[in-house]
């Protein structure tokens, strides 16, 4: 019995290969996600195992500073004093002791006057240590004078640099000159460990480049004594210095916290893409409940048959779901054997820019993951079908096979009520009545798209007839026209595959306007400049411009306003948060601020004004005194002098520029600046040109154009977004491809006919094409209403000033046109079938 | 032999040959067959004589092995997809014993299709009087579903009818009908042959139906051998008696 009935599976190849395709995709993508996540992650494990093998007790200091959440991590701000090395020395048991200095933010300038760029990896810089066993020099010699660099092979390459050329290196101060001393390589004849740039200065002068303090180290390295274990020594520094001010730890304690950070940021992208991987499998699982639904249609009399030898229902439905299981496995497999493949070459590309690398890793639970994902997808797409299929009754081996479609009103009724309960629920969070976001806003979406599939069935004839009258002056269009409403539910599952896909990126892209048009509007009303100077997004959080620059600005002719704001993060009346310095008489032009209360002038140090919302939630007034915590200065009083009207430009508190010298970085980030005459504006940008041509890292642009580079991070992100989205459309096709093959085998008596009163073959090709065409637009169509529908609804509830409801009617049109171009390519193989059938074996068929 | 104007269709040493080797089949050998204009001839044979075989070829649908077929004034042997699709446009129409409609047109748009996919505007006058003959004025906007076999298969007929091809080839069109439709299907081919002058080759195993024609070609083992003219039921029956007993003592 199941042998006869696992036959009546491979009889139908091609139908089963586009359904195991769509599982393949799908688990493919999944598992290279872990796959080169895991690999890259390893990768990075043994590279800090290999960086710390060497030391086997560090000892930094406690970093107890408001953390950047815009980056900055490698910027030590708590550093070891001398004192604490001497005493650290005379720790029993600590054989060397050798004091380091590491920061990022060492930016070479390459030959085309570019600070040289690094794919997220830290730009460090450093003292040189002697007899370090991790770095070893292989041309020229350590750094002996203050004027003199080693750099890494990896620097030198990208750079193309040489031993005896001068390099100029930006670090806490601008630009200077070095000579390039040696080419420094690490153990093992890696050029980089993982894609970093590093300068090795001389000890003073990376002190005072590097950490800005003379007589500080980033951390001390403390080889044990032999005999003293790493824990035992741990021990006695702890003993030794205290904890409270320094933290100690044992290398492979230090490795562990290193590739922590890594981790939980590999972890995003490696969850990010499995999710569009499961995105492409439920897209997969309408094709794979097609594909059942339509072989078991098929396979009715053969069922009829067994079940009238005597076979239980329980027997039929047993032999079709393994069926599913077997194809969910089988398609897993090859999924995940693809996947390893992908994530091995994605490892590899990865490499190549610098990232780590080493043999591919398949965690076990990685792997049985992909498969039990996999397989149960695609058995829960097979269960109603296998259910219908248990039903069969004996009787119909006698029958005609055809029955008669089931009324659509059921489902139309119970998709209504299930669309209707998803946008009360939606309703409930825009007027607040609830709060909990996952209820609504996740429920509430989710209910909206199951509704709008279980009523596409019954949207299917009316939307393909509107859209038919395009096509219906022809013979093949008309036919096409009315094939795709025949069997309305397959069309609308099919169509359904490919709404999933369109939905979401339609929805992402109704917000992501929204927020472009909001933001252009904010810069375009409240932004009172004609010039800014602005740090590259691209260059790390340590460039900048001194903000000194700005007082040359002022004394440009026609320059009537200007300002430059420096911002980090600072723990301000104990709560971490953003603060900026700029000048505030210059602001109230270009910004519009208002004083709410208190007065709103230059501050002194030791001054400060606080937006509204800040004030608001500290419930501090004009006259407070408070605290400031800055990253390099440490705590000092605050007193508040004044409380800002709620401003879209200026949302932080505002510092002195004398107090914005504890933060992190000693540069401003952007500068804005107002012109008297708009005839003047091409002069003073050229002067300012001039004012920051040492620079590589800032750029003088306009306001419009400044806009365009942040709104440009949006469109990337859209992007990347579409193209992962890509994949779910791809199996969408895939099942397009399924529906019409079937379409055309199960009509081949009547393409025949058409044959034989005079159909041409290319008529017929556009008749299937019409089909798909139709197929394609009826899901892309709902896939844009149902995505612009949430999209508004997210925009509605957001809401907020920053958001300002925009519809991208150029994607919506593009997004149709890319719903018939995939049409035209899932009709060609079916259309060639359907064309080069033999009339005479076509119109015979039974 | 009449003169090649009148012949609205000839096959001339027709052969068909199927398969290589020890699977060979001839299913056709050297057939010769004059199919004359304005007239209804049957084909006849037992099961495997060829009978189908021949109307398949005559009609283009299959290609010949050997020897020429015509069409009115077009030889068919030969030619490519595209000028077998002009063929069928133009010079050919169909009867299948399966009725062969389209489920998602209309009673109408049926009989009009090789109209509409030629792009031919219809005849109104020859239009109303095909449906008028076939009697299906108040059904057609019916789908084939909502009609019975012998309404399904006299849309057939007015649609093979509505183009006036040279030739309608019809492959037992009264295979699946009871003897009251069917009878009403061959009165139908009958009168437009005697009223229209239209052309109908038709193939079949019924005595009965054959009796219809003006002429009956007899087939066995891929050759003709025997003819009829204005046939009685029972002059036919008589035949295939004769041919059954001669088959049976070729076969011993």
């Amino acid at each position: 019995m199941l042998k006869a009935m696992l036959r009546g599976l491979f009889a139908h190849k091609l139908r089963l290969i586009l359904s195991a395709l769509a599982i393949v995709l799908g688990t493919a993508f999944m598992s290279a996600a872990f796959v080169s996540g895991d690999t890259i992650s390893r990768g990075f494990t043994d590279l800090f195992s290999t960086v710390n093998e060497n030391i086997d007790v560090q000892v930094t200091g406690k970093s107890d500073v408001p953390v950047n959440p815009a980056g900055g991590e490698g910027l030590v701000t708590a550093l070891v004093p001398q004192s604490i090395v001497d005493k650290l020395k005379t720790v029993d048991g600590a054989q060397t002791v050798t004091p380091q200095v590491v920061s990022d933010g060492a930016r070479v300038i390459d030959k085309n006057g570019k600070a040289i760029a690094t794919t997220g990896a830290p730009r460090l810089g450093g003292a040189w240590v002697d007899g370090d066993p991790a770095v070893e020099i292989r041309e020229g010699n350590p750094p002996r004078a203050a004027d003199e660099v080693a750099i890494t092979a990896n620097l030198a390459k990208t750079g193309e640099f040489k031993v005896g050329d001068t390099i100029e290196v930006i670090t806490l101060q601008p630009r200077q000159k070095f000579k390039v001393s040696g080419i420094a390589g690490y153990a093992g004849g890696r050029d980089s460990l993982g894609g970093e740039t590093f300068v090795f200065f001389t000890l003073p002068v990376a002190q005072e480049l590097m950490l800005g303090t003379p007589g500080m180290y980033s951390n001390v390295d403390i080889k044990a004594a032999s005999g003293v274990s790493d824990g035992e020594l741990k021990r006695r520094v702890e003993t030794a210095i205290g904890t409270t001010e320094y933290k100690t730890l044992t290398g492979q304690e230090t490795a562990d916290a290193q590739a922590s950070g890594i981790q939980s940021f590999l972890n995003v992208f490696k969850i990010a893409l499995s999710v569009f991987g499961i995105l492409g499998l439920i897209t997969g699982a309408f094709l794979i409940f097609n594909t059942f639904s339509m072989l078991i249609a098929q396979r009715t009399r053969e069922l009829a048959l067994y079940r009238s030898f005597g076979a239980s229902r329980n027997q039929v439905l047993n032999s079709v779901l393994l069926e599913s299981i077997l194809l969910g496995l089988v398609a897993s497999l090859i999924g995940l054997g693809l996947g390893v493949l992908l994530g091995w070459a994605m490892t590899k590309l990865l490499a190549s820019s610098g990232l780590p690398s080493g043999s591919v890793v398949l965690k076990p639970a990685v792997a049985i993951g992909t498969l039990l994902v996999g397989t149960l997808i695609t058995v829960l797409a097979a269960l109603i079908p296998a259910l219908r299929a248990s039903r069969v009754a004996p009787i119909e081996a006698m029958r005609d096979a055809a029955r008669p479609d089931k009324p659509l009103r059921t489902m139309t009724i119970a998709g209504l009520i299930t669309l209707a309960v998803g946008i009360v629920l939606l309703i409930l969070r825009g007027t607040k009545a609830v709060d909990n976001n996952v209820i609504t806003l996740g429920l509430g979406s989710f209910l909206i798209f199951i509704g709008a599939v279980m009523l596409a069935p019954a949207l299917t004839r009316p939307i393909t007839g509107a859209i038919g009258k395009l096509v219906d002056w022809a013979m093949p269009g008309r036919l096409g026209v009315r094939n795709t409403g025949r069997n309305p539910r397959r069309t609308a599952l099919t169509a359904a595959a490919l709404m999933i896909g369109v939905t979401l990126a339609t929805g992402a892209a109704v917000f992501a306007s929204s927020v472009k048009a909001g933001v252009t509007d904010l810069f375009r009303s409240d932004l009172n400049a004609d010039l800014v100077i602005a740090a590259d997004f691209a260059s790390g959080p340590t460039a900048g411009f001194d903000p000194a620059i700005i007082n040359q600005v002022k004394a440009i002719p026609g320059v009537t306003s200007a300002t430059a704001i420096q911002s980090d993060a600072v723990r301000l009346n104990g709560k971490d948060g953003f603060a900026s310095a700029l000048d505030v008489e210059p602001s109230k032009t270009l910004f519009g601020l208002k004083a709410k209360s208190g007065d709103i002038r230059d501050l002194n140090a030791g001054e400060v004004i606080l937006n509204d919302a800040f004030a608001t939630e500290t419930g501090l007034k004009p006259g407070d005194s408070t605290t400031l915590v800055t990253a390099r200065g440490g705590e000092s009083p605050l007193k508040v002098v004044g409380i800002l009207q709620p401003n879209q430009l200026v949302g932080s508190p505002v510092v002195s520029f004398a107090d914005a010298q504890g933060f992190r970085v000693p540069v401003a980030q952007q500068g804005y600046v107002k012109v008297a005459d708009p005839s003047q504006v091409d002069a003073v940008r050229a002067q300012m040109k001039t004012l920051v041509a040492d620079n590589p890292e800032v750029t003088v642009t306009d306001p419009s154009e400044q806009l365009k580079q942040s709104t440009s991070f949006l469109d990337l992100l859209l992007n990347v977004l579409n193209v992962l989205l890509g994949l779910t459309v791809l199996v969408a096709v895939l099942g397009v491809i399924n529906t019409l093959l079937l379409s055309v085998f199960e009509r081949t008596r009547e393409l025949g006919l058409l044959r034989a009163v005079g159909m041409s073959r290319s008529k017929m090709g556009w008749m299937v094409a019409t089909e798909s065409v139709l197929i394609s637009l009826l899901g892309a169509l709902l896939g844009l209403i149902v995505g612009t529908g949430l999209g508004i609804a997210l925009v509605k509830i957001f809401g907020g000033d920053f958001l300002k409801l925009t519809i991208p009617w150029g994607f919506l049109i593009t997004a149709l046109i890319g719903a018939v171009i995939a049409g035209l390519v899932a009709a060609l193989l079916p259309a060639i079938r359907a064309a080069r059938l033999n009339v005479l074996q076509a119109i015979s068929y039974e | 032999m009449s003169s090649p104007i009148s012949a609205a269709a000839r096959a001339a040493d027709v052969w068909k040959v199927y398969g290589s080797g020890e699977a060979q089949v001839i299913a056709l050998r050297g057939v010769s067959l004059e199919i004359e204009r304005g007239k209804f001839t049957a084909i006849m044979g037992p099961s495997g004589s060829g009978k189908s075989t021949l109307m398949h070829c005559l009609a283009g649908l299959d290609s010949v092995t050997r020897g020429q077929v015509i069409i009115g004034d077009t030889v068919v042997t030969g030619l490519g997809d595209s000028g077998l699709t002009k063929l069928r446009r133009e010079k050919v129409g169909f009867i299948f014993q399966q009725f062969n409609l389209l489920p998602t047109l209309t009673a109408e748009e049926n009989i009009l299709l090789p109209l509409a996919i030629a792009g031919r505007k219809p005849d109104q006058e020859w239009y109303q009087t095909v449906i008028q003959t076939v009697g299906l004025s108040d059904r057609l906007k019916h789908r084939p579903t909502e009609l019975s076999g012998g309404q399904q298969q006299r849309v057939a007929c007015a649609r093979a009818l509505a183009a006036r091809p040279e030739v309608i080839f019809a492959d037992e069109p009264t295979g699946n009908l009871d003897s009251r439709s069917g009878a009403d299907i061959l009165n139908f081919l009958r009168r437009s042959v005697t009223e229209y002058g239209q052309t109908i080759v038709m193939v079949t195993h019924d005595a009965n139906a054959a009796s219809y024609a003006d002429r009956v070609v007899f087939l066995a083992d891929g050759q003709i051998v025997d003819e009829l003219t204005d046939p009685s039921a029972d002059a036919v029956l008589d035949r295939i008696k004769r041919l059954d007993l001669s088959v049976q003592a070729a076969a011993e």
